[in-house]
């Protein structure tokens, strides 16, 4: 038994020996014909049979296996087994046999004759009734990386026995089969990122349409999501129910990886289908705890908090599970915390009322409520500070005037433009008082809304406000002439809507609010686009006959009050008319 | 809306139907001018329009102007009450000739 370290035997340099040199020359002819039958594949398991036939067809030995080192080195693999017996599957402990003494040592080896071999395992032979006679193994090294090794089994000869040269010779080709075999290990590893990373592109996609878009600035709903990796556990949703309040939740699931994701996307998916039957914002809780449970994933839960907002009178209820109390902002410019009444989903039991998951009833009352997750308070500021609570009301106080998905935006970017690495995702959600402006401004407190018509800003949709106003006029009792006026007048507001705010371009919403109080009628008309030039919207009578200036003119003369009012956010315009109705029941005038 | 063109004693007669605000008021105007492509009085019937608006009017202003400068007349006939509601708010219900009917019209220019 001979140990000769791989790569050859460095105490017997092959010199200008003729017989050597042919051997030389003939390894390298073998070498070029393995290395260009091994370079047309990459695939790993073709490869290493590949590789092992043509070993074991050029050193003309009756059999071979080609093992990999598996489980961090600790045992080899049979992969690949050439000749009379198929010993694929075979594990041998690193260390142990001809094979695991060989890889442990790195060196090769050759058993000459395995009878006069002490070392020799015959369990092997015994199991599979082939005669072993004569062995030999060499490593598989790659930049100083283990491989494996493979072995060869008796040479077809008379005796059977290996050379030296035999030995030389596989230890040759070995060192193209472990390059070869790198390679396509290492191609095998580049397909399954690539192909982990375009799962994952299309996962955080997937996700991130879950989320809902506001419509437009002046929706009472707004939310934002920031995920810290590709996935986020956070979420948060809002969808208007059929009588037009608008539902709202958000949600934050323990963990931060795949499985928080899958978890999240499940909550919310519960939170939108049950939502459209549940109403009850603290029986929803309830009803998508158990489902959470039911299916519980061991030592994962959900903080959610969701609600309902009527953005008619303000009115909100609200119900949280375990999540950081969200915050309401009054219009005093203070803040009140709203803590949870039960714990997060998923855990245990839970019942909707006082004992369990509890729902608080309040009026926003011109303020706005936010709901955040924990990654927003414990959120990392440039100094390495955390955000906290009070930070956060901070932001909020300054921004106040800005519409308010430009808050949370304003939020999100103090947080993620430190230049730190951020580790939670951060989520908010912000519910105002829709009746902010109007009530702010309107001089008739009290009065009742008869008509919310939200439209695209396109002449297709001008005909829908008419039969709206109609409809408004009918309902407050006004006299056919004025309902003809008065429809004139609001078709000239909202055409001066479609064709000037908006450009004429099809984008953009506008909305068109109707109340009446003791024979007033007041109008507010409301988009969100580039304010108006104040100038160019006066009364006067225009020189040439163009049709802008002659709707103005028309709505000045039907209306009795016509102004624009100011509005907090810096986008979008608001007309206020007001209208003294004749009753068509009275002979007043 | 929807409209009619008929001929009768060298006029253009065009009955507008329906309502003429934003959308419908570019093929209205089209229509107008077209008329005016050759000389002949237009007499434009609005007995079924039940709405108009400023941009309906001021196609039916353009149509004026063409008139003038083409030498011939335009006049409104038979004009339902919503758009005499807005000509008389716009002022214009001196400007234009209306007739209560398109026979009246017609005898006018006769």
């Amino acid at each position: 038994m001979a140990n000769i370290p791989p790569g050859g035997d460095r105490r017997s340099p092959i010199v200008f020996d003729r017989r050597r040199s042919t051997m030389a020359s003939g390894h390298l002819e073998l070498l070029s014909k393995m290395s260009g039958h091994l370079a047309v594949t990459l695939n790993l398991e073709e490869t290493i049979q590949k590789a092992l036939d043509l070993i074991v067809r050029f050193v003309n030995a009756e059999g071979g296996a080609l093992f990999l080192l598996e489980e961090k080195f600790a045992t080899l693999v049979c992969k690949a087994s050439a000749g009379p017996v198929d010993i694929r599957g075979i594990r041998v402990k690193t260390g142990e046999g001809v094979v695991g003494q060989c890889v442990t040592e790195n060196t090769s080896r050759i058993v000459r004759d395995v009878q006069q071999d002490a070392n020799f395992d015959h369990s092997i032979d015994e199991s599979t009734g082939f005669q072993t006679r004569s062995i030999l193994c060499t490593p598989m090294v790659v930049n100083g990386q283990k491989l494996g090794a493979i072995e060869l089994v008796n040479k077809h000869t008379d005796d059977g026995l290996f050379s030296d040269t035999d030995l030389l010779m596989l230890q040759t080709l070995a060192s193209a089969a472990a390059l070869a075999i790198n390679n396509a290990h290492m191609a095998e590893e580049l397909v399954e990122q690539e192909r982990f990373s375009r799962e994952l592109e299309l996962a955080t996609e997937m996700q991130r349409s879950l989320l809902p878009v506001t419509p437009t600035d002046i929706y009472p709903v707004a939310g934002i999501n920031l995920p810290a990796n590709e996935m986020s556990g956070d979420f948060y949703d809002f969808f208007e129910l059929e009588d037009g309040r608008i539902y709202f939740s958000l949600g934050d699931v323990s963990g931060k990886g795949m499985d928080a994701a899958l978890l999240m996307s499940k909550t919310a998916s519960l939170f939108r289908c049950l939502g459209k039957t549940i109403h009850d914002p603290n029986v929803l809780l309830a009803t998508i705890n158990r489902e959470l449970c039911e299916t519980a994933i061991h030592g994962m839960f959900v903080t959610m908090v969701c609600g309902v907002l009527d953005r008619d009178t303000g009115n909100v209820e609200l119900a949280n599970a375990g999540h950081e109390p969200p915050l309401i902002h009054t219009r005093e410019d203070t803040f009140i915390a709203l803590p949870a009444s039960a714990p997060p989903l998923g855990i245990m039991s839970l019942h909707a009322g006082d004992s369990g998951i509890r729902e608080e009833t309040f009026n926003l009352d011109s303020g706005t409520l936010y709901i955040f997750t924990d990654g927003v308070t414990e959120g990392c500021l440039e100094d390495g500070s955390r955000l906290e609570q009070t930070g956060f009301q901070d932001i909020i106080r300054e921004r106040n005037d800005l519409p308010i998905a430009a808050r949370l935006e304003a939020v999100v970017s103090i947080l993620s433009d430190t230049g730190r690495k951020r580790h939670d995702d951060i989520t908010l959600l912000a519910i105002r008082d829709a009746r902010t402006e109007l009530h702010r401004n309107a001089g008739n407190d009290g009065a009742e809304i008869v008509a919310r018509h939200t439209f695209p800003a396109r002449a297709d949709a001008l005909q829908s406000v008419r039969e709206v106003v109609n409809e408004a006029c009918e309902a407050c009792g006004c006299a056919p002439e004025d309902a003809t006026d008065i429809i004139i007048a609001v078709g000239e507001a909202c055409q001066n809507v479609v064709r000037h705010a908006y450009q004429g371009l099809d984008e953009g919403d506008a909305t068109l609010e109707i109340y009446c109080k003791d024979g007033i009628l007041e109008f507010l008309l409301r988009d969100s686009a580039r304010p108006v030039d104040q100038e160019k919207i006066k009364p006067k009578w225009p020189k040439e006959l163009g049709p802008g200036g002659l709707g103005i003119c028309l709505i000045h003369d039907i209306m009795d009050e016509v102004e624009y009012l100011p509005i907090q956010e810096d986008q979008g315009n608001l007309l206020r008319m007001v209208k003294y109705i004749k009753r068509k029941d009275s002979n007043e005038t | 809306m929807k409209h009619e063109i008929v001929e009768n004693q060298g006029a253009h007669i065009v009955l507008f139907n329906g309502e003429i605000d934003l959308e419908s008021s570019p093929a209205a105007r089209k229509i107008l001018l077209k008329c005016f492509d050759n000389t002949g009085n237009v007499i434009v019937d609005l007995s079924g329009v039940t709405y108009i608006d400023s941009s309906g009017v001021a196609s039916l202003v353009e149509a004026l102007q063409a008139a003038k400068k083409n030498g011939s007349q335009l006049s409104l006939a038979a004009v339902s009450e919503p758009t005499r509601r807005v000509l008389e708010l716009a002022r214009l219900d001196k400007v234009f000739a209306i007739y209560s009917s398109v026979d009246e019209a017609l005898d006018n220019k006769a």
